[in-house]
């Protein structure tokens, strides 16, 4: 055990694992939160936080983090290279590990051109797969980046990283992925998978590199609420390939019925997801749709959710 | 070589429209070569001023004088006795030259008409992109020949992040820039080295953390401090 | 410097480096140490247009004995010598004293009161006018 989090206990224990998304608001009110967490309590294993999401300035990760704890929800806590150097870095990961964190997701964040703060100076001190070996050092060596000297606490984390099997070069994204293993990686979440294909071929390319069993993949789902937002995403995110398949299923139902359809889809995907050879668990980004979330993964055959000691 | 690019004139105008003698001092090196703080350039934002002045019914006598380089103190010289005439000067250089040109006249106000931008090539006449942030640990060697300081979005040394589009490989900020990242990997590949790769590179060494000062191999005698 | 004519300039520029030309006249010895440190001429085969003293000679040397009163085509023909055959980088070292950087840099200065510099593009047709709001 890297961190003893229900999280990794699940995964463990051979579970298909279930992670759920939470944003938190785009201001200090924790009720926001409160309510978000207490539609996803009980359905899911833990929950990332991200990390002020599209570069739009929302309430700290860990902040939120350490709400979901108080409301009884395990959180992973994301952290991005955009906005933090290495000092806050390891000052934070210290603070959420103080406040009961145990799982972090380490991410190279979106470019502040998305978001709310264009004109910031962007950071990237370091890189999310530097994050990940930092974050490793900081657990296994007790040691800060760059020094010798330990710090006598023990620090427990369950550290991860995403995957993307949908950008370019399509050849190296599973090599990338093992960079992020031979880091520290102990578990991955992909992007959104629409395009099992694609996402079988990536697969097959991280198994042919033994991957599978040296971290916990789990595949990302994100239902789709309707055509446009369908449209939007397949041609301005990157890494989000939608087959045309699931395009005319979303075009051919009339709008009020996209959501249900959308669901639909997503049960489908997870059925698909789980016959995958290496695939540990799912990650559901059920953004802004967080009171679905618990319909969708029952309608998938997978609740209740595991306890485990 | 240092790029640069003309302010908006509201600016340079807002700088200096309390002036009453008013010096544009040109620079004859990398900001000529970019044409954007040349002799001609100049001359031209010299006559912008003269007609905005007079836009604004406000009235100052301009003069205009290019110098060799603005970065290097035998070219100071020339300058020297035009410079001490002025009120104040608005400076076309880099600026390196703008700060040394101020540095050289300490009384005198001395105003950017440039913002200097980065150090880069010339794609062609007018048309520059940039290719260095001069972060004094070279990463060329291991990404063939392609800088992810500069040409990654997010600088980051092990990329590419998940933000390269999956169809014209281009970064996710913008269709029009290409994923550095997509590009360093096509030119290992095609040179057989795409090992440099494989393995993680560690942390930077940023250099550019506080003013850098060099003394180049071979005049370390020179200019040893004194003890 | 304001207020003065173009040739009222170039007396100005030519004396304040009078002494400097005057000792490049008189006391290059065509040692030809300032080639062997010229990058410029080691990288077009010796050519001897190259030299850093026959680029000064043949600039400022000749304005000055001339007491700037060139021809156009002079001036025209000069720009290839001060400006594309020398990149005033400093590196020439003259046993003499001579700055040559500094020589080509009054040329330079000369030619640009002339209205013959480089442009690294087409001339705008605005420059004439400016050259005259400016000498007004």
């Amino acid at each position: 055990m890297k961190a003893g989090s229900n999280f990794e206990k699940v995964l463990a224990a051979g579970h298909f694992a279930v992670t759920g998304e939470l944003g938190p608001p785009q201001s200090n009110n924790i009720e926001v939160v409160k309510k978000k967490a207490g539609f996803l309590k009980g359905n899911i294993d833990a929950v990332n936080i991200t990390d002020n999401q599209t570069s739009i300035v929302k309430m700290s990760s860990i902040a939120a983090a350490a709400i979901c704890i108080q409301q009884g929800l395990e959180p992973v806590f994301q952290m991005t290279c955009r906005d933090r150097n290495r000092i806050a870095m390891q000052s934070d990961i210290f603070g959420a590990s103080a406040l009961g964190c145990l799982n972090m997701l380490c991410l190279s964040g979106d470019h502040p051109n998305f978001g709310n703060q264009k004109t910031s100076k962007k950071v990237f001190d370091i890189d999310s797969i530097q994050l990940i070996a930092l974050a490793k050092r900081l657990r296994d060596e007790r040691k800060l980046l760059d020094q010798e000297k330990q710090f006598n606490s023990e620090l427990k984390l369950f550290i991860g990283g995403a995957g993307n099997p949908f950008s370019r070069p399509f050849e190296f994204r599973a090599l990338r992925l093992a960079k992020k293993v031979m880091a520290g990686a102990d578990f991955v979440q992909t992007q959104c998978v629409y395009d099992m294909e694609r996402f079988r071929d990536w697969m097959k390319a991280v198994r042919d590199l033994g991957l599978h069993e040296k971290c916990y993949i789990l595949a990302g789902v994100a239902p789709l609420r309707s055509a446009d937002m369908a449209a939007y995403m397949a041609a301005n995110v990157p890494g989000i390939v939608i087959p045309d398949g699931i395009m005319k299923r979303m075009n051919s139902v009339p709008k009020d019925k996209a959501g249900e359809e959308g669901i639909k889809i997503s049960i489908e995907l997870i059925e698909e997801i789980r016959q995958v050879e290496g695939i540990k668990g799912i990650h559901l980004m059920a953004i802004e749709w967080e009171h679905r979330a618990g319909e969708i993964i029952e309608r998938a055959g997978l609740l209740p959710r595991p306890k485990v000691e | 070589m240092v790029k640069a690019k003309l302010k908006p004139l509201e600016e340079i105008f807002g700088m200096i429209r309390s002036y009453k003698k008013i010096l544009t001092l040109s620079c004859g090196g990398c900001v000529s070569v970019c044409m954007a703080g040349g002799q001609r350039e100049g001359m031209e934002l010299t006559l912008e001023l003269v007609e905005f002045f007079r836009q604004n019914r406000l009235d100052a006598e301009f003069t205009h004088y290019t110098m060799e380089r603005q970065c290097n103190p035998e070219y100071l010289f020339d300058a020297e006795e035009i410079v001490r005439e002025a009120d104040c000067v608005i400076s076309t250089a880099c600026g390196a030259g703008v700060q040394y040109i101020a540095e050289s006249h300490p009384s005198k106000p001395v105003f950017p008409a440039l913002n200097t931008l980065f150090i880069g090539i010339d794609r062609d006449v007018g048309l520059y992109e940039e290719r260095c942030r001069t972060c004094g640990d070279c990463k060329l060697g291991y990404t063939g020949g392609i800088c992810p300081i500069t040409r990654c979005s997010k600088s980051i040394l092990n990329g590419p992040c998940g933000g390269t589009h999956f169809s014209d490989g281009s970064c996710e900020i913008d269709r029009e820039i290409p994923c550095a990242w997509n590009d360093i990997f096509e030119r290992l590949k095609s040179q057989g080295r795409l090992e440099n790769i494989l393995t993680v590179h560690p942390p930077s060494i940023w250099m550019d953390q506080a003013q850098r000062t060099m003394v180049q191999y071979g005049f370390e005698e020179r200019y040893r401090k004194k003890e | 410097m304001k207020g003065l004519k173009t040739e009222e300039k170039i007396k100005l520029i030519l004396q304040r480096r009078e002494a400097m030309i005057k000792l490049c006249l008189s006391a290059c010895v065509h040692c030809s140490l300032c080639a062997e440190s010229c990058f410029k001429f080691h990288n077009h085969s010796k050519d001897p247009s190259y030299m850093p003293s026959y680029k000064a000679l043949h600039s400022i040397g000749k304005i000055f004995r001339k007491k700037g009163k060139l021809k156009d085509e002079e001036f025209e023909e000069m720009k290839d010598l001060i400006w594309n055959k020398c990149v005033l980088c400093m590196r020439c070292y003259c046993p003499m004293g001579i700055s040559i950087p500094l020589l080509i840099a009054a040329a330079r200065a000369v030619c640009r009161e002339k209205g013959y510099y480089r442009t690294y593009d087409v001339i705008s047709k605005r420059i004439e006018k400016s050259k005259k709001v400016l000498t007004k």
